[in-house]
C-alpha cells in the first residue's frame, strides 16, 4: 500500500476537523533478533510494525486513533474518531495542503540500508561471542547471547504542511554470562547503536563477550554491600543513567507543563552544584538514542539541560510546546505508532571536568565505587530515585578494594546534584545498549558520563556495619 | 468463522507449505477504549483497532517466531517465508515443537468477557474520569496537581490453530480506572497512585474508592523522613507484595531454572519457605485478570500449587520447558516463554490493621522502586517508601530509604498474612510481614 501526498492530505483533513492541529505517523520496522543459549542458535525471531497513527489537538486535548489497516477507507474512519476530541467546534472546509513528496531526513547514522542482510550474519556474530566468553573465564557456566538489527522507516505528515521522511537503523548485542564462584555471579555487557550490523567487525563480539565474562567474574566473589549513607564515586560511561534518572525524567516537558515535577517552574534557578552540566542531544551519529527527526517531525537538536548548576530548559515535544509558548526541541518520541507521542531524552550526559580519576578515587577514605549500573528508577514529583549496581566495590584508603554486589544507590535528585563534589576529565558514553521506559513505552536512549564524585549517597545493601 | 481464526488457521497453512514440519498461529483482534481526565477537562482519548499474528514455525527441533501487524495474505505469506528461512540457521533442539496431540479446553464459562464493556457508551467513561479527577482534587486541600485520570477498557478475540489439529478461540475484556494524586508538602510534592481493574465495569472498584485511596496514599505521605539503619520486621502492603512475589515468580519460571538463573534450581521438594507460604497459580479462577481457557501454547489452563506450607512441589512449565526438565506442561505459556496465571500467595485470618497492631516496631512498605537484577542469588534491593511502625501503630511517614535482604530469607521469613487478597491484575498477594530485613536509611 502506498501512502502518498493526496492520502495524507485526505486523513489530516479529515483529522483535523475542528481542531487546531493533526497528524499523522506512518510506520513500517522490520526487525530480527537471533538468541544463543547453551552454545547453540537457541531461536529466531522476525517481526514487523506497520501502521499509522492519527492525531488531533485542540488546546490541551489529544484525541488519538490507529489503525494497522492501511486502506483509504479504514484510515479515514480511524482519522474520524481522532477529531472527535474537538467535537465542540465548527470544522475547517479547506484542504489540508502537502509538498507532493515527503522531504528526506538531513543523513545522519551511519548506514541508512534499508535490506537486513542474510541470517548467516547474525549465527556467526553470536557464535563468536559464545567462544570468547568461556575462553576468558573457567569459571563462566552459562552464557546467553542476542543480536538485533532493524530498520524503521517513519513518514511524518501535518496539518501545518510538513511531510518528512526518516529511515533509522538500530543494531544491539548483548552478552550475558553467569560465573561460578564463592556465589554466582552475573555479567552483563552490550554494544550497538542506530548504524548496521557492520558495526561489529570494528567493535567485535569478542570485546563485548570478554567484558560480560569478567564482570561475572568479578561478581561471583563479590561480598555483601553494606548497608548506610558513604561517599560514592560513579565511573564513567553508564554512571550516566544517575542523569537520565535523577534529573533527565524531570525536565521532560509534560511534566513540566503540568507542574507535576519539581522542576517545574525553575528555569534559571540553581538546581545543581556548579560543577554540574547536562545536555541532552539527539544529533551525536551512530549513538542509540541519536534522531535526524522526532517522531513528530522535528530535527534533532543539542540541548543544554543544566549549564553550572544552573537550569536552562526543557526538552519538549510539540503539543507541550506549544502549551509552554515555546519551540519543540526535537524531543517528541514514541514506541510506536500505537501510541501518543511523549517527550523523552535522547543521548544524555555530562560534559567533562578538571579532575582526573586517580585524584578522585584517591580522595575517598572509605566509601563505594559504581563502577556501572544496571538501571535506575526515579519519581518525578519529588525527585526520588533507585539505581542497581551492575558492577561495585568498596573504597577504602584511596583505594579499590573488594568487589560487593547486591548493591542499589538510593536519594533525591536535586539533593544528590547539590553533593557532586568532584567530576573527572574522563567524560564518555556507555556502551549502546540502553533502553528508557515511560508510561509503557519503550525507547532506545543513549547515557553518559565522566567519573564523579558524590559526597553522600544511602547504599542499600543487607550488611549492617 | 470468526476472522481471527481463519487467519491464524491461513498462516499455519503458509508455514507449512513454506517448508516447516509445524507451526502454531495466534491471531488477537483487540478494541481499546482510554481517556485521561486532567482537571476540569478530557485531555486524551483514544479509539482503536488493533490486529496483530505471532507464529512460531519449527524445522524439526528448530524454532523460529514472527510477529506481525501486515495481516494482507500477501504480507503474511511473504514473512512467512522469511521466518521458515530463518529457521534453517537455528540449532536443533530435541525438546522444541508443539505440544502433543491437542487437548481441547473445557467449555466451562469462566468469567473473561464482560457484557457491559460494550454497553458502557463512551460519554459515561468520559464522565467518570472527569468525576475520578474532581473527586480526588476535593479529598483534601494538600492535593494540588495530578498527573491524570484515567479510564480505559479492551475488548479482544483470540484465537490459537496449530498443525496437530488444535482449533480455539475465545474472547476476553478488561477495563481499568486510576488515578494519580499530587499533594503539596511544603517544598516537596508527594505523588501516589491506585487504580482498580478488573474484567468488567461492575467488577471494578467505585470511582469513590479508587479517589479515596489514592488521595489518601498521596496525602499520608506528608512529612515523610528518611528513617534510621536497622533490621527490624518489614510489612509489604498488598500492592507491593505483589510486586515481590512477581520476583518470587521469575525463580519459579521454569526456563529460569533450566538455564540455572534461579536460586530454587534443585530444591524441588525441599522446604525452601515459611508454613504461611502458599503460593498458587490458577488459570481457571472466574473473572480473573490471568484467567483464559488455554494457554499461549493451546495447553488446557489448570490450578497448580506451586509452594505448599513453604514446601516447593513443583516450577511452572511450558511445553519445551517441562521437556527440559521432564515435567508436563503447567498451561503457563505465554508470548514465547513461561507466564503467570493467576499467581496469589494465600491470605491469612487478619486484617493489615491487626497485622500492624501485633509489630511493635517496623515498616510498612507501600510502594518500591527499583528493580531485582540478581536472579541467581534471590538478592533483593529496592527504594522505598511507606511508615514507620513504633508501638504497633502507624507513627510518621518515612521515605528515600531501601530495605535489602535475599527472597529465599524474606519467604522463609514471612510470619504473618492478611486477609486482603484481591484479583486485580495477573500476579497479586495479601500484605504480608516478613520477620527482619535491612532498612538503609541515615
Amino acid at each position: 500500500m502506498h501512502l502518498d501526498a493526496a492520502a495524507f492530505s485526505q486523513i489530516l483533513t479529515r483529522a483535523l476537523g475542528a481542531g487546531e492541529y493533526a497528524d499523522a505517523f506512518y510506520e513500517r520496522r522490520v526487525a530480527r533478533t537471533f538468541r544463543l543459549q547453551d552454545g547453540k542458535i537457541h531461536e529466531a525471531g522476525l517481526s514487523l510494525v506497520c501502521g499509522v497513527g492519527i492525531r488531533t489537538i485542540s488546546g490541551e486535548r489529544a484525541g488519538y486513533a490507529y489503525t494497522d489497516d492501511l486502506s483509504l477507507e479504514t484510515l479515514l474512519s480511524t482519522a474520524r474518531v481522532s477529531a472527535l476530541i474537538a467535537r465542540d467546534g465548527s470544522a475547517r472546509v479547506d484542504a489540508v495542503e502537502l509538498p507532493r513528496e515527503p522531504r528526506e531526513a538531513p543523513p545522519m547514522y551511519a548506514s541508512p540500508e534499508v535490506e537486513l542482510p542474510g541470517s548467516a550474519t547474525y549465527v556467526d556474530l553470536l557464535a563468536r561471542a559464545d567462544v570468547a566468553a568461556r575462553a576468558h573465564d573457567p569459571r563462566v557456566r552459562t552464557v546467553n547471547a542476542f543480536v538485533s538489527d532493524e530498520v524503521q522507516e517513519v513518514i511524518v505528515a501535518t496539518s501545518d504542511g510538513l511531510f518528512v521522511r526518516d529511515r533509522r537503523p538500530l543494531v544491539a548485542l548483548g552478552v550475558q554470562c553467569v560465573a561460578q564462584g564463592n556465589v554466582r555471579g552475573n555479567g552483563f555487557a552490550g554494544d550497538g547503536g542506530r548504524t548496521s550490523i557492520d558495526y561489529f567487525v570494528g567493535r567485535t563480539p569478542e570485546e563485548i563477550a570478554r567484558e560480560s565474562a569478567r564482570i561475572a567474574g568479578v561478581n561471583c566473589e563479590a561480598r555483601e554491600a553494606p548497608a548506610g549513607e558513604f561517599e560514592v564515586v560513579v565511573g564513567a560511561g553508564s554512571g550516566g543513567v544517575l542523569l537520565h534518572e535523577a534529573v533527565g525524567h524531570g525536565l521532560e516537558g509534560d511534566f513540566n507543563r503540568q507542574g507535576t515535577s519539581l522542576y517545574s517552574g525553575r528555569v534559571g534557578e540553581r538546581v545543581a552544584s556548579e560543577l554540574v552540566s547536562i545536555y541532552d542531544d539527539g544529533n551525536l551519529p551512530g549513538e542509540r538514542g541519536s534522531l535526524s527527526i522526532d517522531d513528530e517531525g522535528t530535527p534533532g537538536q543539542h540541548k543544554v539541560l543544566v549549564e553550572n548548576g544552573v537550569l536552562r530548559g526543557y526538552m519538549q515535544d510539540r503539543l507541550n510546546a506549544r502549551l509552554m509558548g515555546v519551540a519543540s526541541t526535537g524531543s517528541g518520541r514514541r514506541q510506536s505508532f500505537r501510541v501518543l507521542p511523549q517527550p523523552r531524552m535522547c543521548n544524555t550526559y555530562m560534559p567533562p571536568g578538571e579532575s582526573t580519576y586517580d585524584e578522585i578515587v584517591g580522595s575517598v577514605k572509605k566509601g563505594i565505587f559504581a563502577a556501572s549500573f544496571a538501571g535506575g528508577q526515579v519519581e518525578i514529583s519529588k525527585g526520588d530515585f533507585v539505581f542497581m549496581l551492575a558492577e561495585g566495590y568498596l573504597i577504602e584508603d584511596g583505594k579499590l578494594t573488594a568487589p560487593i554486589r547486591g548493591a542499589s544507590l538510593t536519594g533525591n535528585g536535586p539533593e544528590i546534584m547539590n553533593r557532586v563534589t568532584m567530576v573527572g576529565n574522563d567524560s564518555r558514553l556507555a556502551g549502546r545498549y540502553y533502553t528508557c521506559g515511560k508510561g509503557g513505552q519503550y525507547v532506545p536512549v543513549g547515557v553518559g558520563m565522566p567519573t564523579v564524585k558524590l559526597s553522600r549517597v544511602t547504599v542499600g545493601g543487607s550488611a549492617v556495619a | 468463522m470468526p476472522e481471527s481464526l481463519e487467519l491464524a488457521a491461513f498462516a499455519v497453512d503458509e508455514a507449512l507449505a513454506a517448508g516447516a514440519s509445524q507451526a502454531e498461529a495466534t491471531c488477537t483482534i483487540a478494541e481499546r477504549f482510554s481517556a485521561e481526565a486532567r482537571g476540569p477537562r478530557i485531555e486524551k482519548l483514544e479509539q482503536s483497532t488493533g490486529r496483530a499474528l505471532s507464529l512460531r514455525v519449527f524445522i524439526g527441533g528448530a524454532k523460529a517466531s514472527l510477529g506481525t501487524s501486515d495481516l494482507t495474505r500477501e504480507g503474511l505469506r511473504a514473512f512467512i517465508r522469511q521466518a521458515v528461512d530463518a529457521a534453517r540457521f537455528v540449532g536443533a533442539d530435541p525438546h522444541a515443537g508443539l505440544p502433543e496431540g491437542a487437548e481441547p479446553a473445557a467449555a466451562d464459562d469462566l468469567g473473561i468477557y464482560a457484557d457491559d464493556v460494550a454497553r458502557r457508551a463512551a460519554e459515561d467513561k468520559l464522565e467518570d474520569a472527569l468525576r475520578l479527577e474532581a473527586l480526588v482534587r476535593d479529598y483534601d486541600p494538600r492535593i494540588v496537581n495530578t498527573s491524570g485520570a484515567h479510564v480505559g477498557d479492551t475488548r479482544a478475540r483470540i484465537a490459537l490453530v496449530n498443525s496437530n489439529g488444535f482449533r480455539g478461540s475465545y474472547a476476553a475484556s478488561s477495563v481499568q480506572r486510576s488515578v494519580a494524586p499530587i499533594a503539596q508538602d511544603g517544598a516537596n510534592k508527594r505523588v501516589a497512585g491506585y487504580g482498580s481493574a478488573a474484567r468488567g465495569y461492575a467488577a471494578l472498584e467505585s470511582t469513590e474508592r479508587v479517589a479515596s485511596n489514592a488521595a489518601a496514599r498521596a496525602v499520608g505521605l506528608c512529612g515523610a523522613r528518611k528513617p534510621a539503619t536497622m533490621r527490624c520486621p518489614v510489612i509489604f502492603e498488598r500492592d507491593v507484595a505483589a510486586q515481590v512475589l512477581g520476583d518470587v515468580f521469575g525463580a519459579l519460571n521454569a526456563a529460569n531454572v533450566a538455564a540455572g538463573n534461579s536460586f530454587f534450581a534443585g530444591k524441588l521438594g525441599e522446604v525452601v519457605g515459611s508454613p504461611l507460604a502458599t503460593l498458587v497459580d490458577d488459570g481457571r479462577l472466574r473473572g480473573g485478570l490471568g484467567t483464559s481457557p488455554f494457554d499461549a501454547e493451546g495447553v488446557p489452563t489448570r490450578r497448580t500449587v506451586v509452594l505448599e506450607g513453604g514446601r516447593l512441589r513443583t516450577f511452572l512449565y511450558d511445553t519445551y520447558n517441562g521437556r527440559r526438565l521432564g515435567a508436563a506442561s503447567t498451561g503457563n505459556a505465554s508470548g514465547g516463554g513461561i507466564g503467570p496465571n493467576n499467581f496469589y500467595l494465600e491470605p491469612g485470618p487478619d486484617s493489615l490493621e491487626e497485622l500492624i497492631a501485633a509489630t511493635g516496631r517496623g515498616v510498612l512498605i507501600m510502594d518500591t522502586i527499583g528493580f531485582s537484577t540478581e536472579s541467581v542469588t534471590g538478592t533483593y534491593s529496592r527504594g522505598a517508601r511507606g511508615y514507620a511502625i513504633e508501638n504497633g501503630e502507624r507513627a510518621y511517614p518515612i521515605d528515600e530509604f531501601t530495605i535489602a535482604g535475599n527472597l529465599l530469607e524474606m519467604l522463609a521469613g514471612i510470619d504473618a498474612v492478611a486477609n486482603d487478597l484481591t484479583f486485580d491484575s495477573t500476579i497479586v498477594s495479601p500484605s504480608f510481614r516478613v520477620a527482619e530485613m535491612t532498612v538503609s536509611g541515615t
